[in-house]
Protein backbone atom coordinates (compact mmCIF):
# COMPACT_ATOMS: atom_id res chain seq x y z
CA UNK A 1 0.00 0.00 0.00
CA UNK A 2 1.28 3.38 -0.91
CA UNK A 3 1.68 6.37 1.51
CA UNK A 4 -0.01 8.60 -1.13
CA UNK A 5 -3.68 6.44 -1.06
CA UNK A 6 -3.54 6.36 2.74
CA UNK A 7 -3.41 10.11 3.30
CA UNK A 8 -5.92 11.93 3.90
CA UNK A 9 -8.23 8.73 4.97
CA UNK A 10 -10.40 8.92 7.72
CA UNK A 11 -9.53 7.24 10.80
CA UNK A 12 -12.77 5.44 12.61
CA UNK A 13 -13.30 4.16 15.52
CA UNK A 14 -14.78 0.61 15.64
CA UNK A 15 -16.92 1.01 19.22
CA UNK A 16 -18.90 3.68 18.22
CA UNK A 17 -18.29 3.78 14.22
CA UNK A 18 -17.49 7.46 14.23
CA UNK A 19 -15.20 9.48 12.62
CA UNK A 20 -12.22 10.10 15.12
CA UNK A 21 -9.52 11.83 12.93
CA UNK A 22 -8.01 12.41 9.60
CA UNK A 23 -4.19 10.50 8.23
CA UNK A 24 -2.06 13.45 8.11
CA UNK A 25 1.08 11.77 7.90
CA UNK A 26 3.46 8.57 8.78
CA UNK A 27 6.31 8.43 11.57
CA UNK A 28 9.10 6.06 9.99
CA UNK A 29 11.62 4.12 12.07
CA UNK A 30 14.85 3.81 9.84
CA UNK A 31 16.56 1.57 12.44
CA UNK A 32 13.38 -0.88 12.01
CA UNK A 33 12.39 0.24 8.41
CA UNK A 34 8.69 0.35 9.89
CA UNK A 35 5.74 2.93 10.45
CA UNK A 36 6.07 3.68 14.32
CA UNK A 37 3.15 5.64 14.20
CA UNK A 38 0.34 7.35 11.89
CA UNK A 39 0.29 11.56 12.19
CA UNK A 40 -3.61 11.96 12.84
CA UNK A 41 -5.47 15.87 12.75
CA UNK A 42 -9.22 16.80 13.52
CA UNK A 43 -8.70 14.15 16.46
CA UNK A 44 -9.61 15.26 19.83
CA UNK A 45 -7.37 13.75 22.28
CA UNK A 46 -3.96 14.00 20.46
CA UNK A 47 -2.03 13.99 17.28
CA UNK A 48 -0.49 10.47 16.24
CA UNK A 49 -1.81 6.46 16.62
CA UNK A 50 1.05 4.70 17.28
CA UNK A 51 1.02 1.27 15.10
CA UNK A 52 0.35 -0.93 17.19
CA UNK A 53 -3.35 0.36 18.19
CA UNK A 54 -4.55 0.08 14.95
CA UNK A 55 -6.59 -2.55 14.17
CA UNK A 56 -6.46 -2.44 10.12
CA UNK A 57 -5.78 0.15 7.82
CA UNK A 58 -8.50 -0.97 5.27
CA UNK A 59 -8.95 0.59 1.15
CA UNK A 60 -11.47 3.14 2.17
CA UNK A 61 -10.38 4.03 6.19
CA UNK A 62 -8.20 3.32 9.10
CA UNK A 63 -9.74 1.43 12.07
CA UNK A 64 -8.86 1.91 15.81
CA UNK A 65 -11.20 0.75 18.43
CA UNK A 66 -11.74 3.49 19.77
CA UNK A 67 -10.70 7.38 19.53
CA UNK A 68 -8.36 6.64 22.71
CA UNK A 69 -6.10 5.12 20.61
CA UNK A 70 -5.09 8.87 19.35
CA UNK A 71 -2.70 10.17 21.64
CA UNK A 72 -0.11 12.67 22.78
CA UNK A 73 3.41 11.81 20.78
CA UNK A 74 5.54 9.19 23.31
CA UNK A 75 9.69 10.38 22.73
CA UNK A 76 10.07 8.24 20.37
CA UNK A 77 7.59 8.93 18.47
CA UNK A 78 8.01 12.80 18.98
CA UNK A 79 12.07 12.07 18.05
CA UNK A 80 11.34 10.55 14.33
CA UNK A 81 8.35 13.33 13.93
CA UNK A 82 8.13 16.11 11.38
CA UNK A 83 9.53 18.01 8.62
CA UNK A 84 12.97 16.83 8.93
CA UNK A 85 12.25 13.03 9.05
CA UNK A 86 9.31 13.23 6.30
CA UNK A 87 10.84 10.54 3.25
CA UNK A 88 8.17 11.80 0.19
CA UNK A 89 9.83 15.14 -1.54
CA UNK A 90 13.30 14.07 -0.25
CA UNK A 91 16.60 13.94 -1.81
CA UNK A 92 18.08 10.51 -1.55
CA UNK A 93 21.69 9.76 -1.71
CA UNK A 94 23.66 6.36 -1.44
CA UNK A 95 26.14 5.37 1.43
CA UNK A 96 28.53 6.15 -1.03
CA UNK A 97 27.58 9.69 -1.66
CA UNK A 98 26.04 9.58 -4.72
CA UNK A 99 22.65 11.06 -5.27
CA UNK A 100 20.17 8.71 -7.08
CA UNK A 101 16.88 10.82 -6.84
CA UNK A 102 13.87 11.95 -4.95
CA UNK A 103 11.35 10.25 -2.82
CA UNK A 104 8.04 10.45 -4.89
CA UNK A 105 5.89 7.84 -2.73
CA UNK A 106 6.51 4.83 -0.50
CA UNK A 107 5.12 1.36 -0.19
CA UNK A 108 4.21 -0.45 2.84
CA UNK A 109 2.95 -3.56 3.91
CA UNK A 110 -0.31 -2.75 5.71
CA UNK A 111 -0.28 -5.55 8.36
CA UNK A 112 3.41 -5.27 9.72
CA UNK A 113 3.84 -1.43 9.07
CA UNK A 114 7.33 -2.48 7.43
CA UNK A 115 8.75 -0.30 4.03
CA UNK A 116 9.06 -2.23 1.26
CA UNK A 117 9.93 -0.11 -0.83
CA UNK A 118 10.93 3.39 -1.68
CA UNK A 119 9.52 4.64 -5.01
CA UNK A 120 11.75 7.39 -6.66
CA UNK A 121 11.66 9.26 -9.26
CA UNK A 122 14.40 7.36 -11.37
CA UNK A 123 13.59 4.00 -9.93
CA UNK A 124 12.29 1.67 -7.19
CA UNK A 125 14.60 0.85 -4.00
CA UNK A 126 13.62 -1.91 -1.47
CA UNK A 127 12.90 -0.94 1.18
CA UNK A 128 15.78 -3.21 2.92
CA UNK A 129 18.35 -0.35 1.81
CA UNK A 130 16.72 2.06 4.20
CA UNK A 131 19.29 3.68 6.24
CA UNK A 132 18.98 6.74 7.45
CA UNK A 133 16.07 9.82 7.74
CA UNK A 134 17.11 13.26 8.21
CA UNK A 135 16.47 16.96 7.24
CA UNK A 136 19.33 16.98 4.26
CA UNK A 137 18.44 13.53 2.36
CA UNK A 138 16.86 10.25 3.04
CA UNK A 139 20.33 7.85 2.95
CA UNK A 140 20.01 3.79 1.20
CA UNK A 141 22.44 1.65 1.55
CA UNK A 142 24.69 1.11 -2.00
CA UNK A 143 24.07 -2.83 -2.10
CA UNK B 1 36.47 0.16 -8.48
CA UNK B 2 38.52 3.92 -8.38
CA UNK B 3 37.29 6.62 -9.11
CA UNK B 4 39.13 10.39 -10.28
CA UNK B 5 37.63 13.34 -9.04
CA UNK B 6 38.71 16.65 -9.22
CA UNK B 7 39.27 18.56 -5.61
CA UNK B 8 37.69 21.82 -6.85
CA UNK B 9 34.84 19.91 -7.34
CA UNK B 10 35.04 18.26 -3.64
CA UNK B 11 35.18 21.96 -2.51
CA UNK B 12 31.65 22.79 -1.51
CA UNK B 13 29.94 19.26 -1.04
CA UNK B 14 27.83 18.64 1.80
CA UNK B 15 29.26 16.39 4.58
CA UNK B 16 26.47 13.67 5.31
CA UNK B 17 25.90 11.27 8.11
CA UNK B 18 24.17 8.24 7.89
CA UNK B 19 21.23 9.75 9.23
CA UNK B 20 20.33 11.73 6.58
CA UNK B 21 21.90 15.21 8.22
CA UNK B 22 24.07 17.76 6.73
CA UNK B 23 26.99 18.75 9.26
CA UNK B 24 28.82 21.20 7.09
CA UNK B 25 30.47 21.39 3.87
CA UNK B 26 34.01 21.04 2.50
CA UNK B 27 35.91 24.11 2.51
CA UNK B 28 39.53 22.86 1.14
CA UNK B 29 41.21 19.79 0.84
CA UNK B 30 44.58 18.94 3.23
CA UNK B 31 47.18 16.67 1.71
CA UNK B 32 49.43 14.63 4.08
CA UNK B 33 52.65 15.55 4.43
CA UNK B 34 53.98 13.59 1.72
CA UNK B 35 51.88 15.39 -0.68
CA UNK B 36 51.21 12.49 -2.19
CA UNK B 37 47.63 11.71 -0.33
CA UNK B 38 44.65 13.30 1.28
CA UNK B 39 45.11 14.09 4.82
CA UNK B 40 41.83 15.52 5.16
CA UNK B 41 39.69 18.24 4.77
CA UNK B 42 38.90 21.79 6.18
CA UNK B 43 35.02 22.54 6.66
CA UNK B 44 32.80 25.37 6.20
CA UNK B 45 29.26 25.80 7.76
CA UNK B 46 26.23 25.37 5.51
CA UNK B 47 25.30 27.97 2.87
CA UNK B 48 26.35 31.54 2.22
CA UNK B 49 26.56 33.57 4.95
CA UNK B 50 28.67 30.46 6.92
CA UNK B 51 32.10 30.72 8.15
CA UNK B 52 34.77 27.91 8.43
CA UNK B 53 34.38 25.33 11.50
CA UNK B 54 36.91 25.00 14.00
CA UNK B 55 36.20 20.91 13.55
CA UNK B 56 37.64 19.47 10.51
CA UNK B 57 37.29 16.02 9.12
CA UNK B 58 40.22 13.19 9.05
CA UNK B 59 40.48 11.06 5.69
CA UNK B 60 40.13 7.77 8.30
CA UNK B 61 37.05 8.79 9.21
CA UNK B 62 35.15 9.01 6.06
CA UNK B 63 32.72 6.36 5.35
CA UNK B 64 32.66 7.60 1.71
CA UNK B 65 33.36 10.07 -0.79
CA UNK B 66 30.64 10.66 -3.84
CA UNK B 67 29.90 12.46 -6.06
CA UNK B 68 27.15 14.27 -4.37
CA UNK B 69 28.75 14.36 -0.70
CA UNK B 70 31.21 13.06 1.56
CA UNK B 71 29.53 10.51 3.81
CA UNK B 72 30.20 10.58 7.80
CA UNK B 73 28.80 7.44 10.25
CA UNK B 74 28.06 10.25 12.56
CA UNK B 75 28.78 13.84 14.04
CA UNK B 76 31.62 12.42 16.20
CA UNK B 77 33.52 11.50 12.75
CA UNK B 78 34.29 15.79 12.74
CA UNK B 79 37.46 16.49 14.85
CA UNK B 80 39.56 19.62 16.13
CA UNK B 81 40.61 21.19 13.29
CA UNK B 82 44.32 21.51 14.65
CA UNK B 83 44.94 18.08 14.74
CA UNK B 84 43.66 17.91 10.75
CA UNK B 85 45.99 20.58 9.97
CA UNK B 86 49.05 19.12 11.76
CA UNK B 87 49.10 15.81 9.17
CA UNK B 88 49.67 18.47 6.51
CA UNK B 89 53.04 19.27 5.60
CA UNK B 90 54.46 22.83 6.38
CA UNK B 91 54.66 23.84 2.66
CA UNK B 92 51.85 23.29 0.25
CA UNK B 93 49.70 22.15 2.65
CA UNK B 94 46.14 22.94 1.13
CA UNK B 95 44.70 23.01 -2.29
CA UNK B 96 44.70 27.08 -2.37
CA UNK B 97 48.71 26.75 -2.16
CA UNK B 98 48.90 24.26 -4.43
CA UNK B 99 47.15 26.18 -7.37
CA UNK B 100 48.95 28.46 -9.09
CA UNK B 101 52.58 27.01 -8.14
CA UNK B 102 54.65 26.24 -11.31
CA UNK B 103 55.22 22.24 -12.42
CA UNK B 104 58.90 21.70 -13.50
CA UNK B 105 60.12 18.58 -15.12
CA UNK B 106 63.29 17.27 -13.51
CA UNK B 107 65.21 18.01 -16.85
CA UNK B 108 64.04 21.86 -15.91
CA UNK B 109 60.89 22.77 -18.26
CA UNK B 110 58.11 24.56 -17.28
CA UNK B 111 55.36 22.35 -18.24
CA UNK B 112 52.57 24.98 -16.64
CA UNK B 113 50.66 26.07 -13.64
CA UNK B 114 48.43 23.97 -11.76
CA UNK B 115 44.73 24.96 -11.73
CA UNK B 116 43.25 21.76 -10.36
CA UNK B 117 44.39 18.86 -8.47
CA UNK B 118 43.19 15.22 -9.48
CA UNK B 119 42.80 12.57 -7.19
CA UNK B 120 41.87 9.01 -6.91
CA UNK B 121 39.49 7.56 -4.37
CA UNK B 122 40.31 4.24 -3.97
CA UNK B 123 37.73 0.42 -3.44
CA UNK B 124 36.82 0.60 0.12
CA UNK B 125 38.10 4.20 0.68
CA UNK B 126 41.28 3.12 2.01
CA UNK B 127 43.38 6.01 0.70
CA UNK B 128 42.45 9.08 -1.52
CA UNK B 129 46.04 9.06 -3.83
CA UNK B 130 46.91 11.95 -5.40
CA UNK B 131 47.18 11.40 -9.41
CA UNK B 132 47.62 14.15 -11.25
CA UNK B 133 47.42 18.05 -11.17
CA UNK B 134 45.61 19.95 -14.22
CA UNK B 135 47.43 22.12 -15.50
CA UNK B 136 47.33 25.51 -17.60
CA UNK B 137 49.98 24.15 -20.57
CA UNK B 138 53.27 26.16 -21.86
CA UNK B 139 54.84 26.19 -25.08
CA UNK B 140 56.57 22.96 -23.90
CA UNK B 141 53.59 20.69 -24.49
CA UNK B 142 52.78 22.27 -27.59
CA UNK B 143 49.81 23.95 -27.60
CA UNK B 144 50.05 26.55 -25.21
CA UNK B 145 47.09 27.78 -22.85
CA UNK B 146 44.66 24.81 -22.93
CA UNK B 147 43.86 22.80 -20.14
CA UNK B 148 45.41 19.14 -19.73
CA UNK B 149 46.68 16.73 -16.94
CA UNK B 150 50.33 15.74 -15.80
CA UNK B 151 50.18 12.14 -13.99
CA UNK B 152 52.44 12.77 -10.90
CA UNK B 153 54.82 9.79 -9.37
CA UNK B 154 53.52 7.29 -6.34
CA UNK B 155 55.62 9.84 -4.29
CA UNK B 156 55.77 13.74 -5.11
CA UNK B 157 59.32 15.81 -4.18
CA UNK B 158 57.11 19.40 -3.73
CA UNK B 159 59.53 21.64 -2.63
CA UNK B 160 58.76 24.96 -1.23
CA UNK B 161 58.69 26.82 -5.13
CA UNK B 162 58.27 24.40 -7.53
CA UNK B 163 56.25 20.98 -8.44
CA UNK B 164 58.81 18.60 -9.56
CA UNK B 165 57.61 15.62 -11.89
CA UNK B 166 60.00 13.36 -13.80
CA UNK B 167 59.85 14.36 -17.85
CA UNK B 168 58.64 11.13 -18.72
CA UNK B 169 55.52 12.39 -17.46
CA UNK B 170 54.76 14.58 -20.49
CA UNK B 171 54.27 11.29 -22.27
CA UNK B 172 51.11 10.97 -20.67
CA UNK B 173 49.19 13.96 -20.46
CA UNK B 174 45.83 13.75 -21.42
CA UNK B 175 43.00 16.18 -22.67
CA UNK B 176 40.33 14.66 -19.88
CA UNK B 177 39.36 12.41 -16.95
CA UNK B 178 38.01 9.30 -18.99
CA UNK B 179 41.50 7.33 -19.96
CA UNK B 180 43.63 9.31 -17.66
CA UNK B 181 43.70 6.75 -14.86
CA UNK B 182 44.75 4.11 -17.41
CA UNK B 183 47.42 7.04 -18.37
CA UNK B 184 48.88 7.49 -14.62
CA UNK B 185 48.79 3.66 -13.99
CA UNK B 186 50.90 3.38 -17.43
CA UNK B 187 53.20 6.55 -16.48
CA UNK B 188 53.32 4.71 -12.41
CA UNK B 189 54.75 1.11 -13.71
CA UNK B 190 57.52 2.91 -16.53
CA UNK B 191 59.25 4.63 -13.19
CA UNK B 192 58.64 1.59 -11.34
CA UNK B 193 60.52 -0.45 -13.98
CA UNK B 194 63.41 2.03 -14.42
CA UNK B 195 64.20 1.08 -10.44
Amino acid sequence: MLFSTVLGRQVVGSSAADTVGQVAGFVVDPATRRILAVEVKKADSGTVLPWSRISTVGEDAVIVSSAESITVPDDATAALEGKAHVLVGKRVLTSAGNQIGTIDDVDFDPQSGAITALLLDTGTVSGSRLVGVGSYAVIVDVH
Amino acid sequence: MSVLMRCSEIATRPVVTMAGEALAQVKDIVYAADGGEVAGFTLAGRGIFAGPLDRGLVWSSVAALGADAVMITDEEALAPLQGVLDRASSHRGSRSDVLGAEVLTDTGTALGEVVDVIVEVGAENRRCDVVGYEIVSSEALGHRGTKVLVPLPDTLSASGEHLMVPASATAFVRDDLAGFGAAVDAFREQLGGQR
